[in-house]
């Protein structure tokens, strides 16, 4: 269960402007439960440059600890790349400025002497379609532990695989050819494969990036069961465009609009009465 | 906030919110109609046209059932979320309140076949008065509570709660006018019985018609106030209204 705030607290800052156009996001103001208690991740005041152009307006969004947080949108509304400034990888972006706080425990990620490797290491991530490394199934899990340095004897990076591709449902269905390549696998077991591999590093956070769109409703449902799982252990955040998806998995929606964030609240009833007439016609299917 | 049946992207979803509609007005109009024919019967101490009123019932089911399969069609196809999902459920309710008050006119009409085609003697010109007098009171709420589903207007429909909250008194009134002919001709017992029932019928269709007035409550607002009295719905709307 989530434990939202009060009103007291931090979310004083949570504001109940009713944003009636795209014409009035000069004063937008997100309204709903952007604070949590204890968040695992908290972003205060995040705003992105590409050069000149500006992708994201001041957010202020926190992730809690085993939540699993949807970020929904149009494209181009800047959730993607809220998802990438939580582990940096925007910095690979010539160009890219963040601006604002995000921190991991208390911890700013940006800080100049904030290690990059090990904030990838307690932030995973995976994408929208499966990027198994040309590698044996093995080796793919085996890979972050190596190079983190998390490994020790052979018997203990076993151990690792097994756990991981376990956590992942996997291992029933690789169990006997864990050294042949992993690009034999089908779509779904390469993405279960791939999510396998982010927490076989021990992360704190995953990130997801329409990690379903690439997959048939089977091999979603076990991703998104997987998800279901994985939040006794993890915060997730996932982007997707499905709005069934978001519903099903999350806790909390985040919904994004021209790189603003216009609201949010907790899942079921940002799905059932949401407080923002954009809101509403976005999830309603009114424009997109 | 954003009119249920119209501004999607996907045209034909435009076209079947607002068949489904359009399809619950006409079932209300249709009941309205059921409603009052059956109290004309009464007073005409016509058992034909009951036939006709209980017959015509099928039409009202017809509908219902066309409601909820239509209704079954938009949930599996197109998985509505926020107003829309509102809209539909609303419409599914509102379809499912309709076809009981059709009902309960049937039962009118039955009452007219029981005492004006059977041997049972037909009861006195004041009793039935009271019947007429109570039909014109709930289908004129039943108006009142599809007008407000058509407007998606709450003040209208809090006025629907507030009449359906004085119903009761009504009710009861009339139980009381109803005994002192009892008491003076102890023989009118049987028909003070069936006329009471009578009564009893309309009056769940002043029920049913609150309970339409709710569903427009909550397909504006979200808020399901199906077990609130007047008071504590408009004190829930003043809040959301002072915090919009």
């Amino acid at each position: 269960m989530i434990e939202i705030s009060p009103p007291s607290k931090k979310s004083e800052k949570n504001f109940t402007t009713r944003l009636e156009s795209v014409d009035e996001f000069d004063r937008v103001e997100t309204v709903g439960e952007m604070f949590v208690d204890r968040p695992k991740v908290s972003c205060l005041g995040v705003s992105v440059h590409y050069g000149d152009k500006q992708a994201l307006f001041n957010i202020n969004l926190d992730l809690g600890r085993n939540e699993v947080l949807a970020l929904i949108g149009p494209s181009g509304c800047g959730k993607t790349t809220f998802l990438r400034c939580i582990n940096r990888m925007n910095d690979t972006i010539e160009g890219c400025r963040v601006d604002g706080e995000i921190k991991i425990e208390g911890a700013e990620i940006n800080h100049s002497d904030a290690d990059v490797v090990s904030l990838r290491s307690k932030v995973g991530m995976v994408f929208q379609k499966p990027n198994p490394f040309p590698k044996s199934i093995f080796d793919n899990i085996a890979y972050g532990p190596r190079i983190h340095g998390l490994s020790g004897p052979k018997n203990e990076l076993d151990d690792i695989v097994e756990t991981a591709l376990k956590r992942a449902g996997l291992w029933e269905e690789v169990s006997d050819r864990l050294h042949t390549p992993a690009t034999g696998l089908s779509g779904g077991q390469q993405q279960r494969l791939c999510i396998a591999r982010a927490i076989a590093v021990n992360p704190e956070v995953i990130l997801m990036d329409e990690p379903c769109s690439a997959l048939d409703p089977i091999a979603t449902a076990r991703i998104e069961e997987l998800i279901d799982d994985l939040r006794e252990k993890f915060t997730i955040a996932i982007v997707t465009h499905s709005m069934h998806q978001a519903a099903r998995v999350s806790q909390r929606t985040a919904y994004f609009h021209m790189g603003h964030l216009v609201e949010v609240g907790v899942t079921d009833q940002m799905f059932t009465n949401p407080r923002q007439r954009l809101t509403e016609d976005y999830i309603t299917g009114r424009f997109g | 906030m954003t009119n249920p049946t119209s501004g999607h992207t996907v045209e034909s979803f435009n076209e079947e919110m607002r068949r489904e509609h359009r399809t619950v007005l006409q079932m209300g109009a249709l009941v309205r109609h059921q409603i009052r024919n059956a109290a004309k019967t009464l007073r005409d101490e016509d058992p034909e046209a009951a036939r006709k009123v209980i017959a015509d019932d099928l039409e009202v089911n017809a509908l219902d059932i066309q409601v909820a399969a239509h209704v079954e069609a938009i949930l599996a196809r197109r998985t509505p979320v926020a107003s829309d999902l509102r809209e539909v459920l609303t419409v599914a309710k509102i379809a499912t309140d309709l076809e009981r008050c059709g009902d309960e006119a049937g039962k009118l009409a039955k009452l007219t076949i029981h005492f004006f085609d059977s041997p049972a003697i037909a009861p006195n010109y004041q009793l039935l008065q009271e019947v007429s007098k109570v039909a014109g009171f709930v289908d004129l709420m039943l108006q009142e509570s599809l007008d407000a589903f058509d407007a998606r207007n709450i003040d209208s429909a809090c006025e629907v709660i507030r009449t359906a909250e004085s119903l009761d008194g009504e009710f009861r009134s009339a139980l009381r006018r109803l005994m002192t002919f009892v008491l003076e001709d102890a023989r009118s017992i049987g028909q003070f019985v069936d006329v009471v029932l009578a009564i009893r019928a309309l009056e769940r269709i002043g029920g049913h018609a609150k309970n339409i007035a709710g569903y427009v409550v909550y397909l504006v607002t979200g808020r399901d106030v199906r077990h609130e009295d007047l008071a504590a719905i408009e004190r829930d709307l003043k809040i959301t209204d002072s915090i919009s």
